[in-house]
């Protein structure tokens, strides 16, 4: 193993613990490290990571009462805050690491369970990077998305470093699922399926299975992959999705719930299960969801309106059966408050915020608060700022004022 | 009062000291880098580091053991290079071996891959490992290889080698509960493929004269359709 010179990398170490801060920071520095940014807690790292790129990841599963580690990977691999060529580094606690295990479709570089010593950390993170610098080309590639070069490079890189095969075999596979070329897919993770058993290449195989549309062979590779292992969650996400594609949302609705009882913080798994509660008119468990999503959205990426607007609307449904309970209502307003505070501008969303409001009062047979602010409404879509109501919103707003 | 499950209140107080040796480690990591080098002290400093991290190893494999036992562990099975893996557990407890003036060391071809739990079967080496300390001369080696559908693993001392069964409960009263053997023998029996399941061995060393333990992994065949 070649010593690394870490002089010229730029690190950024998240660790919520004063005392493994110092420690950590400590270590870096004596490596060689002399760029060393430091953040408490994922919400900090996300902004670090937007405004500055960084060569080397430490971050901590635990990260106090905001997002984990595992949830920051995700979310910045998945929003392409970090290169693929950056090396990402988990710390875990024996109680952590099968969540970080678990999340196939989204890993770590590597991880190091504490406590570690100076010695261990120098040497899993010159592993690390010595085989980001083996895969650079390859990295480089997938960074840009140029899905046909990544797998020529990585089949060279495969050649010469044959320890790097199953690294290779995965980026080749899932760069074959990028460009759609499904039977290939299929053929590799089926190759590496039977000759070494790796977790992603099951995974892979249930992907193949399902972009081709061979929906039972997909489920067979996901539900081997759910006994497998219970912290596979990412599996019950795509037997969730086979059942919305066969049209069984009561299952899909059951797969996700189950898979939110195994791991509750993921904004996107929040979102489908609303979405398909609201299909089911199911809007309690709807609202649960989205009441969830809306708390997992702050300070994430996924900060989107979609996820407010949802949450009222599933509120909105709820009070097609009466009136608002007190806490429900003091729900409906803070993410009213949120949505005029961030997302008032469109005039989509004016629309459907005020839809849902009408909605709300006329449950509580505030007749004359929705009729203001259905002419509120009126008003802006005169002056272009909100889409109009729907035919059928009009009629059945006129109805209900007594018009 | 409801009545609660011991074993699981056993299992997070021992969580709770593992966590506690961690702080500790951190400490004294941090005591040892304010000491000149030549501090008379260091040498003392060390053993305790090391008997700390014993410490932690133990508490972390009496944690899989009992999820083991009570059946909470979830394998989580992938493919290694042996050579890296063994590197790994050699970099590992090479301080302890040097605090003991005791040679350790691995052998496996290059290229020889397994498929295995990596933390089981890290904290099922270290196990033996430490337990070989006791009783080797001078010498423990860690050797793999793969036979009939096997990964073999097995830890070598030059030491006196496993006592006949009789003379066990005696171990007893040495303060060896038996304990690390049985949870090799859960960790290995744990590995399963289709048609066979892991076991292991206890013999002599051909190669060291002393004790040898032998942890044997079924391998996915590549016949299987």
């Amino acid at each position: 193993m070649a010593q690394q010179d870490f002089s010229k990398k730029k690190a950024l170490l998240i660790e919520d613990m004063a005392e493994a801060r110092i420690m950590q920071r400590k270590m870096l520095t004596d490596f060689g490290f002399t760029s060393i940014d430091i953040a408490m807690k994922a919400e900090t790292a996300i902004e670090l990571l937007k405004n500055k790129s960084f060569d080397v990841i430490l971050s901590d599963y635990n990260l106090g009462n905001g997002k984990d580690g595992q949830q920051l990977l995700e979310e910045v691999r998945h929003s392409k805050l970090i290169p693929n060529t950056a090396t990402y580094l988990m710390v875990t606690a024996e109680t952590s690491i099968e969540m970080v295990m678990g999340a196939i479709e989204y890993q770590p570089d590597g991880y190091i369970t504490k406590p570690f010593s100076q010695a261990g950390l120098q040497r899993r993170l010159s592993k690390l990077l010595e085989t980001k610098e083996r895969l650079y080309d390859v990295n480089v590639a997938l960074d840009k998305g140029d899905y046909e070069s990544a797998i020529s490079s990585a089949k060279t890189v495969m050649e010469k470093h044959p320890s790097l095969t199953g690294k290779c075999e995965r980026i080749i596979g899932e760069s074959f699922l990028e460009i759609q070329e499904y039977n290939k897919a299929l053929s590799l993770f089926n190759k590496t399926v039977k000759s070494r058993k790796m977790p992603w290449a099951l995974f892979g195989k249930g992907k193949s299975y399902f972009l081709m549309g061979e929906f039972e062979k997909a489920e067979q590779s996901f539900r081997q992959l759910m006994l497998d292992n219970r912290f596979f969650v990412s599996a019950y996400d795509w037997l969730a999705k086979i059942q919305v594609a066969e049209g069984k949302l009561e299952e899909a609705q059951a797969t996700l719930v189950e898979a939110i009882a195994r791991s509750p913080k993921n904004i996107l798994r929040q979102m489908e299960l609303g979405k398909i509660s609201l299909l089911l008119n199911d809007s309690i468990t709807a609202e649960m969801s989205y009441r969830r999503a809306v708390f997992l959205a702050k300070y994430s990426c996924y900060n989107t309106a979609e996820v407010y607007l949802n949450h009222l609307e599933s509120l909105a449904r709820i009070s097609d059966n009466g009136p608002l309970l007190p806490r429900q209502r003091d729900n409906f307003d803070s993410t009213l408050k949120k949505v005029h505070e961030s997302f008032f501008e469109d005039p989509n969303n004016k629309a459907k915020a005020y839809s849902c409001e009408i909605d709300v009062f006329l449950a509580d047979k505030d007749i004359l608060t929705a009729k203001q602010i259905f002419e509120a409404w009126l008003s802006e879509v005169k002056g272009g700022a909100a889409t109009a109501p729907t035919k059928q919103q009009s009629s059945t707003y006129a109805e209900s004022f007594g018009i | 009062m409801k009545k609660i499950d011991i074993s699981t209140i056993l299992a997070s107080a021992i969580h709770e000291s593992k966590n506690q040796v961690g702080t500790l480690l951190y400490q004294l990591q941090s005591l040892k880098d304010s000491m000149v080098s030549k501090d008379v002290n260091q040498k003392k400093i060390v053993l305790i580091e090391e008997s700390l991290k014993k410490l932690n190893d133990e508490w972390v494999e009496y944690l899989y053991l009992y999820r083991l036992a009570s059946d909470g562990y979830d394998l989580h099975v992938d493919t290694f290079l042996l050579d890296e893996f063994l590197d790994d557990q050699v970099f590992a407890l090479q301080p302890s071996a040097n605090a003991r003036s005791l040679e350790l060391n691995y052998h496996c071809d290059a290229g020889l891959t397994g498929t295995f739990d990596e933390r089981l079967m890290t904290a099922v080496v270290s196990t033996a490992v430490y337990n070989a300390f006791r009783f080797a001369k001078s010498k423990i080696s860690i050797n793999a290889k793969q036979e009939n559908n096997f990964l073999i693993i097995s830890i070598e001392d030059d030491g006196q080698g496993f006592k006949p069964i009789e003379e066990e409960p005696d171990e007893f009263l040495e303060g060896n509960t038996g304990l690390g053997l049985y949870f090799a023998e859960l960790s290995a029996s744990a590995h399963r493929t289709n048609d066979s399941q892991g076991y292991i061995k206890k013999e002599s060393s051909l190669s060291l004269g002393g004790a040898s333990l032998i942890v044997y992994l079924p391998q996915p065949s590549n016949e299987e359709h």
